[in-house]
């Protein structure tokens, strides 16, 4: 338990969403509570004792994050709906805590997985691991700065018009405008064309964790794969993009066998980008200002396309299902080898490096950067 | 909150009397249906048997279904179990939960033993007892032939009449009330089938939020690759888990003296698929349709059915597996039980029972003649009859599905905290251990498994009393389907409610189980596990399972739980969860 609580805290430093290891508090539960601190609080025993929980995380999340919260509960001062799809999906809405006493935190989380303390603190809970109490706080995070900005862009009018509908307009404040800034450091991945099993396994995981360690996904989110002969190889469900080893299905081709019950929720899209374009290597991730932009403008309607760029946007829900983005993604993927889910991420393919997958994906966060700066006029 | 009264029917059949009642409101709310309410009524006279004419069987639907929300179709019947002698409940699919629903009905409740063979008739308010002259052997398909047009129908095949102790109930013809042995419990009441027409949908309190639920549970759904991924279940149905089984290496074979079986591919999903050209099948309102028909409309079996007539018996005979489920489904047989007690005597004997000598030892069970006399009775019966109690892969006399505990350990304690007997959907953590949904745990390790289970339990214990599918929590889970609740019964109730309410059902099995003489050395697995490797596969060891370190775990589940250190329910936590 406690080797799982110092990988949690050093992730969520690692990825900057907590300023400091200081910053964190995480609790696992079993018959007992594990954690750092020798004092369990009061609150936590509580919330264990009250919520059907096994893990806990209470951080102050990053300073950027914060500032952002400020903001945010100006206009949403109970609740702040998120618009991005995953978290639409996933995490629905965030509690917005009005006092902190024990029973309205616990009235807040016995109805969603994470929500926002009076200080801006961020609580989020798992029911089964730490994981999912980090990737619950990971979610609230991107689905925070995602809003923020999309939110503060569409109150500016404009040839797109006012599509601000949930909360009143958001002015942009200087202080967060002046903390944002480009992807990077970037560490790219290396320029390997993979000739066996080997080579696209070790290929797979050093793109993961590139892509993670660029700040174009986070370590939850996104997948990726790899074709090679007869066999995609692909990264499973829930797998974090930065701990793949062990974590990839190598699916055949001809649809023999259902192993990849397991494999990425975007495996459909994948083995279709594959058969319309032949491209070898293919990688998602969620690129905070790509997503940013790809809601710039009217909400989308599934099935409908548009171009950022020249870089297609489309609009389908997560996976396979009849209204899924296996049915509009890939023949976006054909015309340009890239495309952006509305709302969700990037897509991007190479014909034998995941270097140019990469490299694509990079570009369309930098110039998506610059498209949002230049609407700020930051 | 809104008055919520769960609406009964009482029905005996010494007498042949009926009366309706209102279940009061604070049982209503503490136990809000299916699964919970009948565990509630089978609690106020726990000692009672199967068999027994004053036994009750119950009907129960659950508040949701009959719903338009997403795989809300299920009901469970529930009384106490031949096989175990443990309180037992099987959650069934088809449209009779549906149907008592439109007839204004959550509960039916049944005690007496009927004269003659009869059939309980139910069309709204109206009640009627018919006598039925249908030969011992009548296979169930001509039943339901014969009642299909009174409505959804409930019926016992012949395995039921002849004694077998794991007999069930089919329900329209395709869905098994499977474990346990609830047919038994419903042919000793003389009672061949219960026909139930309604004619009221059921109200919905707000039906926008239903619609906007909808399509949040849709939308993961689609979101879930164990579900509608290129090879979940809405495509190739429960045997797409066949070659995931047999990749991990918890295939069960040979009695669970292996398990890999290197011909599994005789069995997987595509082969299934290709070769009966299968479509879907499925409950009202759900997506996911997991059942395969084939191209000449006939059921196709499950996972557990396929992998145990197939690797538990090591028979790559696909066309003999079908026989075999057909005959279970035909005589009204749970195939688990069936598949395992024919491997354990396999065992036992020093033979294999393969293709056509498989499906001769089904027919033998399903009579209950010379061999089959014994074989109905289950394999812990068989194997202390035969001198070899150690073959019996059971627990709580309830045999062991098709995922070997050697290879996820949560699976393991699953199975013995079930409260039925071994069982893999009381906690289901093959959605965690394996599908890696919502997230994935460590399937070698016991690490946080004691409360992971405990809460999966009562999670599930939900599921089951709300009348929704636990396939469909392996994308989305109690945060959309307690909004589901607030939209169909207007309750201001919250998912953490919702866990709780589980907590107290599963809670009050359990007492029920100890206050029938369960006790800790029933929550145990067969020693094999604990002494014997599974099959390695490449980079791949199946060591036995410590069993100091299960035993460890297991007290610390008796810990969260709220039970003694014997693993009885401190009067503490029941008076906590509002149970005594």
């Amino acid at each position: 338990m406690m080797e799982t609580i110092e990988k949690y805290l050093g992730k969520l430093v690692a990825q900057g969403l907590v300023d400091s290891s200081e910053d964190a508090s995480l609790f696992s539960m079993d018959d007992r509570i594990y954690s750092k601190d020798e004092n369990i609080p009061q609150i936590v025993e509580y919330l264990f004792k009250t919520l059907n929980i096994t893990s806990l995380i209470i951080a102050r999340p990053s300073r950027l994050i914060l500032n952002i919260i400020g903001e945010l509960k100006k206009v949403c001062p109970d609740r702040i709906a998120p618009k991005d799809s995953e978290s639409i999906t996933f995490i629905h809405d965030i509690p917005v805590l009005q006092d902190m006493d024990s029973k309205t935190i616990a009235t807040a989380l016995k109805r969603r997985k994470g929500c926002i303390a009076t200080d801006g603190s961020i609580i989020a809970t798992g029911s089964i691991t730490l994981e999912q109490a980090f990737v619950v706080f990971s979610s609230i995070c991107f689905a925070l700065f995602v809003k923020y900005f999309s939110d503060v862009l569409n109150s500016l009018g404009g040839s797109h018009g006012n599509v601000h509908d949930e909360c009143t307009v958001i002015e942009p404040s200087s202080t967060i405008l002046g903390m944002i800034g480009p992807p990077g450091p970037i560490r790219r991945p290396s320029l390997v064309i993979p000739e066996s099993e080997y080579d696209v396994i070790s290929t797979m995981v050093d793109t993961g964790k590139a892509t993670v360690e660029s700040g174009l996904v986070d370590s939850f989110f996104g997948n990726i794969s790899y074709t090679l002969d007869d066999y995609m190889y692909i990264s499973q469900t829930a797998a974090a993009l930065d701990e793949l080893e062990g974590l990839i299905d190598k699916v055949a081709l001809d649809g023999s066998s259902t192993n990849d019950i397991t494999s990425s929720s975007e495996m459909g899209s994948h083995l279709r980008i594959h058969e319309l374009t032949l491209d070898r290597a293919i990688l998602h991730g969620h690129p905070k200002f790509s997503v940013i932009m790809s809601m710039y403008g009217k909400p989308m309607e599934l099935g409908e396309k548009r171009y950022l760029g020249d870089i297609p946007v489309v609009y389908g829900r997560v996976g396979a299902g009849k209204k899924g983005l296996v049915h509009v993604l890939p023949p976006a993927m054909q015309e340009s080898r890239a495309a952006i889910a509305y709302g969700h991420g990037t897509f991007t393919s190479g014909s034998e490096s995941f270097l140019d997958a990469f490299d694509k994906m990079l570009y369309i966060e930098n110039a998506c950067f610059e498209m949002l700066k230049g609407l700020l006029s930051i | 909150m809104s008055k919520y009264t769960l609406k009964c029917l009482f029905v005996d059949l010494d007498s042949r009397s009926v009366r309706f009642e209102q279940v009061p409101q604070d049982i209503s709310l503490k136990y809000i249906g299916g699964r919970g309410i009948a565990t509630h009524l089978l609690g106020l006279n726990p000692m009672l048997k199967a068999g027994e004419p004053e036994t009750p069987l119950i009907f129960s639907a659950g508040p949701l279904t009959g719903s338009r929300l997403p795989s809300t179709g299920r009901m469970t019947i529930s009384s106490f179990s031949p096989l175990t002698n443990t309180i037992t409940s099987s959650s069934v699919g088809g449209n009779l939960g549906i149907q008592m629903r439109m007839a204004g009905l959550d509960v039916i409740h049944i005690t007496g033993k009927s004269r003659n063979k009869l059939v309980l008739c139910i069309q709204d308010r109206d009640v009627s007892f018919e006598d039925v002259a249908l030969g011992e052997d009548t296979p169930l398909q001509e039943v339901f032939l014969k009642l299909s047009s009174r409505g959804s129908v409930a019926a016992v095949g012949s395995a039921g009449f002849h004694g077998c102790l794991f007999a069930s109930i089919m329900v329209d013809g395709a869905y098994a009330a499977g474990r346990g042995g609830l047919g038994y419990v419903m042919a000793s009441k003389n009672l061949v089938a219960v026909t139930v027409r309604g004619s009221h949908r059921p109200g919905v309190g707000d039906r926008h939020m239903e619609g906007i639920t909808t399509e949040d549970i849709l939308r993961l759904f689609d979101a879930s690759p164990a579900i509608m991924g290129v090879s979940g279940i809405h495509r190739y149905g429960t045997v797409s888990l066949v070659d995931l089984m047999a990749s991990r290496r918890m295939m069960p074979t040979a009695n669970f003296r292996k398990t890999f079986f290197e011909q599994y591919r005789a069995f997987s999903a595509s082969r299934i698929v290709s070769t009966f050209k299968a479509t879907h099948n499925g409950c009202y309102a759900c997506p996911i349709r997991c059942k395969l028909k084939s191209d000449g409309g006939k059921e196709l079996p499950e996972f557990e059915t396929v992998s145990h007539f197939g690797a538990l018996n090591e028979n790559a005979d696909l066309m003999s597996i079908i026989e075999a489920n057909r005959i279970c489904n035909e005589v009204g047989m749970d195939t688990i039980t069936a598949a395992s007690t024919i491997a354990c005597l396999a065992e036992i004997r020093e033979k294999k029972y393969t293709g056509d000598t498989l499906v001769g030892k089904v027919k033998e069970m399903a009579s209950g003649k010379g061999l089959g006399e014994l074989l109905q009775m289950g394999s812990r019966r068989l194997a202390e009859e035969l001198g070899q109690p150690g073959t019996s892969m059971s627990v709580k006399s309830m045999e062991i599905p098709a995922y070997d505990p050697r290879g996820a350990y949560g699976m393991a304690l699953g199975y013995c905290t079930s409260t039925r007997g071994a069982c893999h959907l009381r906690a289901y953590p093959i959605s965690h251990e394996i599908l890696r949904r919502p997230v994935a745990t460590d399937r070698f390790s016991f690490q946080g498994k004691a409360r992971i289970i405990k809460i999966a339990e009562d999670v599930n214990a939900a599921i089951d009393s709300m009348g929704a599918c636990k396939f469909a929590f392996f994308g989305a889970s109690m945060e959309e389907y307690a909004l589901g609740m607030k939209a169909v019964t207007g309750l201001d109730i919250e998912p953490q409610d919702l866990i709780t309410i589980g907590e107290r059902i599963f809670t009050l099995e359990r007492y029920i189980n100890c206050q029938r003489g369960f006790a800790k050395e029933d929550d145990f697995l067969p020693a094999r596990f604990y002494k014997e490797h599974g099959t390695p596969g490449p980079g791949l060891e199946i060591p036995p399972i410590e069993r100091a370190l299960f035993k460890e775990t297991l007290e610390r589940y008796y810990r969260v739980r709220g039970c003694s250190p014997d693993g009885v329910p401190t009067e503490k936590r029941l008076k906590e969860l509002d149970i005594i």
